[in-house]
């Protein structure tokens, strides 16, 4: 048996995919945003799957806490200190070499979200807050790609795919970006919440991209694992005043000057952008003498302050300050030992 | 008044959307709320009556990942 045949044996036996559909996901090509929780089994679905391309895109690197749910990973990539991304390829090019495998080591912003989407079919949100799911939803909404939401926090999941021209966007449900406090950082979150919430993202992709349109899920779903709650709520029409899908006015791809400073998900951190790129050899030289430590890698430099806190520099200029959720704290180490 | 809540019958003291959303500690929070099946919009919470039994559905928008 062809070895592609093989492969792909047992989904092809699935009817609504079949041969066609199979040769359908091997031309469609896919983003992944964000490879924590949900990203990871999202790639592993969709690189299973024989997707032709899947392009993932992720700002942060391995930590031991993420190894609780974060099910591509594992001990190396932590003592290695690798970013997701890099460690995420590396394990999917061992799972199925036939997929063309794209690993980006960015934060994702208003500047590059457009050229991430490029020559996109549809992409797959992995985000842990909602400031950058209003510029996916903006972003994919404008260029008129799908977009499948999930979220995961607690025992709490959702998902959602939102296909423009077709169903509302996410705008049409949540005025504004704020997540009400609840963070995989203040309410945690628990393992089998996040395979739920991505394998129904991921279905949705595999309905959409073998075009199996009769078959999609015209609902928001919410479900509570742990108290056995589960509800479908009917997408409905898109709100008549929508910034995004109605007006037209993409409101988180107007550019401002704003600050980039943002709280990450899952761990006292800040990010601070803005910065040029940074030469992470020069800056182990900087740095080594003030710091307690330091450690570079191909990828990043880390360096542990005296004052208890932690650096993390990439070479795209993001700073990451650990060990504090205080914005003007991480900003005072910042311009204490990167000076800008 | 009794309404269904999520599923679960409960009482409670309130005449609008807005008065259950405020019952239950939820302002500010993103949430979406369904009555009897319908989307109610975050600016008519405050002019949607309730009636007893009412099936309402208080939806969280889960942002982790």
């Amino acid at each position: 048996m062809d070895e592609r045949l093989e492969r792909y044996s047992r989904q092809m036996l699935f009817a609504p995919i079949g041969e066609s559909g199979q040769q359908k996901l091997s031309e469609s090509a896919v983003c992944i945003i964000g490879m924590g929780a949900l990203g990871t089994v999202l790639a592993n679905h969709m690189v299973r799957a024989g997707v032709g391309m899947v392009r993932i895109v992720d700002r942060d690197y391995v930590e031991k806490s993420n190894l609780q749910r974060q099910m591509l990973y594992d001990e190396d990539d932590v003592r290695e200190g690798y970013p997701k991304a890099i460690a995420a390829e590396r394990k999917l090019r061992r799972i199925n070499s036939d997929v063309k495998i794209e690993a980006v080591v960015a934060d994702v912003t208003v500047h590059n979200i457009d050229d991430l989407l490029g020559g996109m079919d549809l992409v797959l949100d992995g985000t842990d807050n909602f400031q950058t799911r209003f510029l996916l939803n903006d972003a994919c909404f404008r260029r008129g790609i799908p977009f499948t939401y999930g979220g995961a926090v607690s025992s709490r999941g959702m998902s959602a795919i939102l296909v423009p021209g077709k169903t509302p966007c996410l705008r049409c449900f949540l005025p504004s970006a704020d997540s009400g406090g609840q963070t995989c950082d203040t309410i945690g979150v628990i393992a089998p919440v996040v395979d739920i919430v991505a394998s129904y993202q991921a279905v949705e992709a595999l309905k959409y991209l073998v075009e199996a349109d009769k078959a999609r899920r015209n609902s928001l779903v919410t479900f509570d694992l742990w108290s056995n709650y589960y509800y479908e709520m009917k997408l409905g029409e898109a709100a008549k005043e929508c910034p995004c899908c109605q007006l037209k006015e993409y409101p988180a791809l107007q550019v401002t000057e704003t600050d980039q400073t943002v709280s990450l998900c899952g761990r006292s951190t800040v990010q601070i952008s803005g910065h040029g790129p940074l030469n992470l050899e020069q800056w182990h030289k900087r740095l080594e003498p003030a710091a307690v430590k330091v450690e570079l890698n191909a990828y990043l430099l880390k360096a542990e302050l005296p004052e208890g806190e932690r650096l993390v520099l990439f070479p795209d200029g993001r700073v990451l300050v650990q060990g504090t959720e205080d914005i003007v704290r991480a900003k005072t180490l910042y311009a204490r030992y990167i000076g800008y | 008044m009794q309404l269904i809540i999520n599923g679960e019958a409960k009482e409670l003291d309130a005449t609008t959307i807005q008065d259950v959303v405020v019952h239950f500690g939820l302002e500010g929070r993103p949430l979406v709320v369904e009555a009897d099946g319908e989307i109610v919009a975050k600016e008519q919470w405050p002019d949607i009556e309730v009636r007893p039994l009412m099936k309402i559905e208080l939806v969280h928008f889960v942002g982790g990942g």
